[in-house]
């Protein structure tokens, strides 16, 4: 499936890109995201749940970072796993100036839904993936104008070079910011969008035995 | 002592449940389920350019939202025709969700599963979807004028042209002494259950199986459908008809859209899936029907005998063909009625408009064919200065000719041979029940007093009991108690009685005793289904053969238990016994018992089939060649061909003379469907065609402005009789039964409904003195019809 | 940006039905029906229309026949609704209206059935000598689809003499 489109970001090129590609970051303006781990260069695991009313789960996700032209350009391959079902996404982003400092971003994302998830169709899934990645846009950009705190400089237990760093997000209001109700989640690839929507189904297993009673 | 059940007006076996509220219609199931609705096109015709469903993701409990683009494999395939005909040479059926363009207001573009239905329906109500508007095609006349088309690739919307002719129709009317030329239209109405469709689907998927409920009239053809579009096996598939509040017709047609996308829903999301038609949806989107214009052009003699008859008319189906050609077909063939027509020409033009799919509704095409047919006897009559009874009389097939070859294929692909009735007498009982030659004076009379009195008569003959086949399983229990399975299904027709009733008459059996299951593939796989006046002949038979089967198991098991000659063995009441030897004797309990020989003892009878409690020869095996385990037998009933009721309708009605309202004084109908399983039940079915019949003639239409939107899709503006409309029916039978199946009985469904229109319109003409040429009539047409003709009508 | 949030205010709302008492909580916009049919599990009592046209849904309001597709569940809060399961029998039988339908044969697919128990239930109790003519008027809000009504008239008179001499000395 294909989910794509555009955001603006009230900040030069460079430090978009920069933010991007900053865990710290990342882990507080991903719809979800509770955990953050450095595997390697450019490579995460995280940790999302999210979820609404009828569908919520946690979902494990490996994220690696590719294709890099900074500060214009980059790509993002993403897999993830939960209960109801699996994502893989390539994510390309572009990074334009745009008027008065700000930039104009464009994502175009080629994604894989399998599993339960994979059933819900396809308005909600590109629905929803698309409204997870202006919730994500509009968070980032909360934090490049200031109107969310910034991130410590060095997150706190930092390892030395080579040693996996683990973020975590900061205590926030259950469910997605402005999105609790939105049917479906999103499994967020960091750095940039989240092209894939993920369903959790924690009644799922219940309703399946109760629906095999006699 | 039994009484022989066959022909006896019991209660019904299946009322207790349905009185005190424990019946277990669709909605009443799947109390967990997932719940879905639709989006459902505005527009008669129009592109669908864009579905955003942004703005239901919002709705707490939304599950999922899908389009055309999530349907896959043959889902995403065009519904199937069921009937294919040669004549049909452009037929066109739907995409369960459109794909790209929408051919009537009601059309499903997008299906919402949501937690319930309010929720289901906020998520609709958000779901925006953006069409381009075409033009519509609406009524006949545009469909005909063809400035646009429903299909793209069908420019004319014709969809299918027959002609059907024995004889040189045109050249015998050309030379007849005496011609006419008659115009005349049924307006459309709808089946209208009180109960509208539902459906409700279980996936297994640990064992990988389906298990669909359906409000449907035939769950074994759903189930065939299901498998294929689904690409689940057969055997993983089982679809069960439950308590269905009305069918009429309506709930023949199959797989509808929703019932394959409910259960598809099911499987992909792993949770079972509800769907219940709310009433509008009903409207627009399950089938209508009776829309058609006629033109009748007949020769005939001094007498009135018909020489030859020419009909032309157009159908108009709706947006798609699913069920053919099957209603104008039954048209065709069923207006020739009792009468013999000399030479006859029926030439028909089905035609595509933006509207909802036309399939059949109680009657099926035979209204409108038996309202052309005897508008033209009644306009022979007028002609000729006659009474209109003779001039019928005059041209009626007599019983000597039977079986009456007409010379036409009917809509069983069979031949239209009429094979027994008696339409002299039919019509003469009628004639007396309602005192059709005193109602002449009586007739004067009111019109002395200022008063308009009409009385109207119209003959019709039904075709019923089409096969292809039914079969019905019979199994005797070690408890004695009968469980028969067939799989028709039922909407109220009291089949849990009439086969129990058949079943209890063939093995002598009480019929408390007997359980009967309908139209569920679980217990019955080979079926057809419900429809066209042929349970009660179809599968009535069936059971008859399979009890006959059971029967004569039990009587060679119970001689040889008994040391008796199976023939001189009867069951009475559940017993076997030797006839005039009061202590020989078993229970048909105890020979179910033997006929499964046992090696383990489940209870005490049982103990007396296991191998060393049973006696007989160790030089044979215990379950003999050709022979097998249990009391029960299955049997099948393949007809030759349909088998045709006929009856006589007579109504006297009153017309005022200032507001044009319809009063009707009396009703009476004559009715032969040869032997009578439960003459009530018959009754009843007659009582409510008969109400159907008086909607269809002074209430009931559905009406379409020229953008077809359909304005009256509610039971505020769709009027159906309510008790004060509907006269009290005073019935007479005759019986002849039917020499095609072994039991002599023939169908009784649709025979109340399908010369209503025939009968008011001849009572009310004869009333008025004008001429009534389309139906339905309503006070209002009646008197600006008054005010337009002069008393005669146009010849 | 700001999404609304659609979810809905559960009132807690009594209702006595069929003798028994029940607490739902439920949305203000539940239908009657609904409640009966869905939350309660009385399945008896049917929707037809749900625009007040049929007469299906018809239940007894503190003792008045009343389309309960037209009232929302939260409108009846404390009052005694009977359903068609609630014109039973004390022993759990066919109530007296119940047996008149089955012995007239005045149901053939019983979906309409229940709105008509009801509503001779009380016409009867209001009425307990009916005329042919008055039986058909007070069935004459009801749709049926099936019998054609003849029937089920036949049934309302057959009802009030079950009514007035309940060992069924009247009648075959």
């Amino acid at each position: 499936m294909r989910v794509s489109g555009n955001a603006t970001l009230h900040a030069p090129v460079e430090k978009v890109y920069a933010a991007l590609n900053d865990p710290a970051v990342l882990v507080r303006t991903i719809p979800g995201c509770e955990r953050l781990e450095r595997v390697g260069e450019d490579a995460y695991k995280l940790t999302v749940t999210a979820g609404v009313a009828s569908v919520r789960g946690t979902y494990a996700g490996d994220v690696r970072i590719a294709d890099q032209r900074p500060p214009n350009a980059f790509v993002l391959k993403a897999s993830g796993a939960g209960a109801p079902g699996t994502v893989s996404a390539d994510v390309s982003v572009q990074l334009a100036a745009g008027d008065d400092g700000t930039t104009e971003l464009a994502y175009d994302a080629d994604a894989v839904v399998g599993g339960m998830i994979g059933g819900v169709g396809q308005r909600m899934l590109v629905g929803v993936a698309t409204r997870t990645a202006d919730q994500f846009f509009a968070a980032v950009d909360d934090v490049l104008t200031g109107a969310a705190p910034a991130p410590e400089a060095v997150p706190a237990g930092a390892a030395a070079a080579g040693q996996p760093a683990v973020f975590t997000a900061p205590p926030r209001a259950p469910g997605l910011p402005g999105g609790q109700l939105a049917a479906g989640v999103v499994l967020g690839a960091a750095a940039a969008l989240l092209g894939v929507l993920v369903g959790g189904w924690v009644t799922r297993r219940a309703a399946r035995a109760a629906a095999r009673r006699p | 002592m039994t009484t022989r059940m066959f022909g006896e007006p019991i209660a019904r076996r299946e009322d207790p449940r349905l009185v005190a509220g424990d019946g277990r219609f669709l909605d009443d199931l799947g109390a967990g389920a997932l719940a879905a609705a639709f989006v459902r096109s505005p527009h008669a015709h129009a592109r669908v350019v864009d579905v955003d469903a942004a703005a239901a993701l919002d709705v707490d409990g939304l599950v999922a939202v899908y389009t055309y683009e999530d349907l896959d494999g043959r889902v995403a395939e065009p519904l199937p025709l069921l009937i294919p005909h040669p004549s049909l040479h452009a037929p066109r059926t739907a995409y369960p969700l459109a794909n790209g363009v929408v051919r009537h207001v009601g059309e499903p573009v997008a299906m919402v599963v949501a937690s319930d239905r309010y929720v289901a329906e906020d998520a609709c109500d958000r779901i925006r979807v953006a069409y381009a508007p075409l033009p519509p095609v609406v009524g006949i006349d545009a469909a005909v004028r063809a400035e646009h088309a429903v299909h793209d690739d069908v420019p004319d919307n014709v969809a299918a042209h027959m002609v059907q002719e024995v004889g040189d129709a045109r050249a015998a009317i050309a030379a007849a002494p005496q011609r006419l030329e008659l115009h005349l239209q049924i307006e459309r109405s709808a089946s209208m259950p009180l109960e509208g469709k539902g459906v409700y689907a279980r996936w297994d998927a640990a064992d990988r199986s389906l298990r669909v409920y359906t409000s449907t009239q035939t769950s074994t053809s759903v189930r065939m459908a299901l498998a294929a579009k689904l690409g689940v096996p057969v055997d993983r598939v089982e679809v069960v008809a439950p308590d269905v509040g009305g069918g009429f017709g309506v709930k023949i047609v199959h797989p509808w859209p929703e019932e394959v996308l409910v259960p598809w829903a099911a499987i992909r999301l792993g949770r079972e899936v509800k769907w219940v038609e709310d009433r509008r949806e009903h409207f627009v989107s399950s089938a209508h029907e009776r829309g058609q214009r006629h033109t009748v052009r007949v020769g005939f003699d001094d007498d009135g005998r018909l020489l030859g008859l020419d009909v032309e008319f157009l159908h108009d189906n709706g947006a798609y063909t699913p069920y053919g050609i099957i209603v104008p077909i039954i048209t065709s063939t069923q207006l020739l009625g009792p009468y013999k027509p000399g030479a006859y020409r029926v030439e028909f033009r089905s035609l595509y408009t933006n509207t909802v799919i036309v399939t059949p509704y109680r009657g099926a095409g035979r209204p409108q064919g038996v309202f052309a047919m005897e508008r033209t006897m009644d306009a022979i009559a007028e002609r000729l200065g006659r009474d209109r009874a003779e001039v019928r009389e005059v041209n009626f097939i007599r019983p000597e000719e039977m079986p009456y070859d007409h010379g036409l294929i009917f809509q069983d692909g069979r031949p239209l041979v009429y094979d027994s009735g008696d339409y002299p007498a039919s019509l003469a009982k009628l004639k007396k029940l309602v005192g059709w030659d005193e109602l002449a004076a009586e007739r004067a009379q009111a019109r002395t007093e200022g008063r308009r009195v009409g009385i109207g008569l119209a003959c019709y003959v039904e075709g019923t009991g089409v096969g292809p086949y039914e079969g019905a399983h019979v199994r005797v229990e070690t408890n004695g108690k009968v469980v028969v399975a067939t799989g028709l299904t039922t909407q109220g027709q009291g089949h849990e009685t009439v086969f129990a009733q058949v079943a209890a008459s063939e093995l002598g059996v009480p019929v408390e005793d007997v359980a009967v299951v309908t139209g569920d593939t679980r217990r019955f796989k080979y079926a057809v289904g419900t429809f066209a006046s042929r349970a009660a002949v179809m599968s009535g038979n069936a059971v008859a053969l399979a009890a006959r089967k059971v029967r004569a198991k039990a009587l060679r098991i119970a001689g040889e238990a008994l040391e008796v000659d199976p023939a001189d063995l009867e069951v009475v009441d559940g017993i076997v016994r030797v006839r005039g030897v009061p202590d020989a004797e078993i229970p048909l309990a105890t020979v179910a018992v033997l006929a499964n020989p046992l090696r383990y003892a489940f209870d005490e009878e049982a103990k007396r089939a296991t191998q060393f409690a049973v006696g007989g020869g160790t030089d044979v095996p215990p379950v003999r060649d050709g022979d097998e385990p249990g009391l029960e037998a299955a049997g099948w009933y393949s007809p030759i061909r349909s088998t045709f009721a006929n009856g006589v309708h007579a109504a006297v009605v009153e017309t005022d003379p200032e507001t044009a309202e319809v009063k009707i004084l009396r009703y009476c109908v004559v009715h032969d469907c040869g032997r009578l399983i439960n003459p009530r039940i018959v009754e009843g079915q007659i009582h409510g065609g008969v109400a159907q019949g008086v909607g269809g003639a002074l209430y009931e239409r559905l009406v379409y402005d020229e953008h077809g939107q359909l304005l009256n899709a509610s039971f505020m503006d769709f009027l159906m009789p309510y008790a004060s409309e509907v006269p009290t029916v005073e019935t007479d039978h005759l019986e002849t039964p039917s020499p095609l199946n072994p039991l002599g009985i023939k169908g009784a469904g649709e025979a109340g409904v399908i010369p209503g229109a025939a009968v008011f319109a001849a009572a009310i003409s004869d009333a008025e003195g004008l001429w009534i040429d389309r139906m339905p009539i309503s006070p209002s047409e009646l008197w600006e019809l008054r005010r337009q003709t002069t008393p005669k009508g146009d010849g | 940006m700001n999404h609304d949030h659609v979810s809905e205010a559960l009132h807690e709302t009594r209702l006595v039905v069929n003798g028994v008492q029940h607490t739902v909580r439920v949305p203000a916009r539940r239908l009657l029906a609904d409640c009966l049919r869905h939350d309660l599990g009385l399945t008896g009592t049917h929707l037809g229309c749900e625009h007040g046209v049929c007469g299906a849904c018809t239940v007894l309001v503190d003792g008045l026949p009343m389309r309960s597709c037209l009232l929302f569940a939260v409108t009846v809060d404390g009052a005694e609704i009977t359903t068609t399961e609630g014109c039973r029998s004390a022993d759990g039988g066919l109530g007296p209206v119940q047996r008149a339908f089955m012995e007239c044969h005045g149901l053939q697919c019983g979906f309409c059935t229940p709105g008509f128990v009801t509503t001779v239930t009380a016409f009867i109790r209001d009425h307990p000598d009916p005329t042919e003519a008055e039986a058909r008027e007070a069935i004459g809000g009801n749709l049926c689809r099936c019998t054609g009504y003849q029937n089920i008239v036949a049934s309302v008179l057959r009802a009030a003499e079950l009514v007035r001499a309940p060992e069924g000395e009247t009648g075959p």
